[in-house]
């Protein structure tokens, strides 16, 4: 489970990365550097809870690596909207995937895991808001919109289930 | 290459006495210092003087059932857990006799089918690592415990993790000695295809603990190559181990230490590799940005 996240987490900050690659010296490049840092903070506290508990990282960690710069990038490209875009599709995912962690958390043992449930709850807020934050800024007026975010979606989900394995 | 992958197999099997057994006994919320109390709990039995009426065996068998047995003992001691690491060493004596009956059990549960001897080292904490370690050893089964001091993690392999990792791998195989001229079919024994998954998941489990207790807190592909890099190194040296006919093997220890100053070798050149691609990719940019400028391809119009 830790794993997943995890992965969740670095992938998300090198969809960053990538979006600020392409998009550093605009006017959205402050909006993308605080979305950036607080994906940063999720991550460091990641690695954290990765190294307590001696989980093991996944091993696509340098798939995932090239693989997210490369959306963050290729998403940019299309534009302020396009990343904008990409945001919330990943966002959504990952809001959608924390959700379901904290429903499996409650019905095992909500008391022993209290402090983690807080901790997931509190980052699936925080990805809620940069979902909003995407909206907000005209990501539905990318051309292909509805075709783009299912993708996106569906490659996260793919991520999802093959990170918890491997 | 088949030697080595029979190598890599070789050692697996043997270590998760208490790996297997701890599994059922712990909670995730313990601390690791205190899963390593935990596992020192379960294994640790009698000093030295034990080892000298231990039965060398006759012949192998598959000792599946040893798990089982053994996390009966598990149960038994796992309340001992929070003792601090001095304890131990004093108490052995005495802890040794409680064992002892259960070890008897253990013993002739499994010589109904099998023989196996139990020797246990008791290694006095070492000045300059501040770890030690018990073991309890049988041919078939064996598990390492190291009960370490926290390090900071790092992503070179600094002189003091070197030297960690060089006295684990001995300590460990000097388990072996007793046990040096039946080992080679110990270890065909552990290469059974019906022990594949066990002999793997015991040498993963060593693996990962000594890098763990040498400080490693990794949490990148880092994690993959120090395992990997320390398996190649444990394996290998153990082959070498059993073909060595010098005293104290100290050919063997000679080729130990060989072989982790090429793995320190390799981290220190990759991270200079990576510096410098770092440096290249700058001088490059620089040349390209002094490029446009000359061309006049960065004046906006």
């Amino acid at each position: 489970m830790m794993r997943v996240d995890h992965a969740g987490e670095y992938g998300a900050n090198r969809i960053y990365a990538g979006q600020m690659a392409v998009l550093g010296h605009t006017q959205i490049s402050p909006l993308i550097q605080e979305m950036w840092d607080q994906e940063k903070q999720h991550l460091r506290k990641f690695n954290e809870i990765l190294a307590e508990n001696r989980v093991r990282p996944t091993l696509l960690l340098p798939l995932w690596n090239i693989a997210g710069f490369a959306l963050g990038a290729g998403s940019a490209l299309l534009g302020k909207e396009g990343a904008m875009a990409c945001t919330v599709a990943v966002e959504e995912s990952i809001s959608e995937h924390y959700n379901s962690q904290i429903r499996t958390l409650m019905e095992i043992d909500p008391e022993k895991y209290s402090e983690l449930l807080q901790l997931i709850k509190e980052f699936r807020d925080d990805e809620m808001e940069h979902h909003d934050t995407g909206l907000e800024h005209d990501a539905e007026s990318v051309p292909g919109y509805q075709l783009m975010k299912a993708i996106i979606q569906a490659g996260c989900k793919a991520a999802i289930c093959v990170s918890e394995r491997l | 290459m088949a030697a080595l992958i029979r190598g890599l197999r070789a050692g697996r099997v043997l270590r998760g006495l208490g790996s297997v057994a701890v599994q059922g006994t712990l909670s995730p919320q313990c601390s690791n210092v205190r899963r390593g109390f935990h596992r020192a709990a379960l294994l640790r039995l009698a000093n030295d003087s034990k080892s000298d009426t231990s039965v060398p065996p006759p012949s192998y068998h598959e000792v599946d059932t040893a798990g089982e047995s053994s996390s009966s003992s598990a149960h038994g001691e796992s309340s001992e857990d929070a003792q601090p690491n001095t304890s131990f060493q004093d108490q052995s004596g005495e802890h040794g006799e409680d064992y002892e009956t259960e070890e008897q059990l253990q013993a002739r549960i499994l010589t109904a089918a099998l023989v196996y001897c139990v020797c246990v080292v008791n290694a006095a904490p070492s000045e300059s690592t501040g770890w030690r370690f018990t073991t309890n050893h049988r041919p078939g089964f064996t598990d390492e415990m190291l009960i370490g001091r926290c390090l900071q993690g790092r992503n070179c392999i600094s002189k003091k993790t070197a030297e960690f990792l060089r006295d684990a791998v001995e300590m460990r195989l000097r388990m072996l000695i007793p046990y040096i001229d039946t080992w080679p079919r110990a270890m065909s024994i552990l290469l059974l295809p019906h022990n594949i998954p066990d002999s793997l998941k015991h040498l993963s489990t060593m693996v990962d603990d000594i890098w763990y207790y040498a400080g490693d807190r990794s949490t990148d592909v880092n994690w993959y190559t120090r395992r990997a890099a320390l398996t190649g190194i444990y394996n290998t040296t153990e082959l070498v181990m059993v073909q060595d006919s010098s005293p104290d093997f100290e050919e063997t220890w000679a080729f130990l230490d060989n072989r982790i100053k090429d793995v320190v070798n390799m981290a220190n050149t990759a991270k200079q590799v990576q510096a410098t691609g770092e440096a290249v990719v700058q001088g490059l940019m620089g040349a390209a940005i002094t490029l446009k400028n000359l061309t006049g391809m960065n004046q906006r119009r």
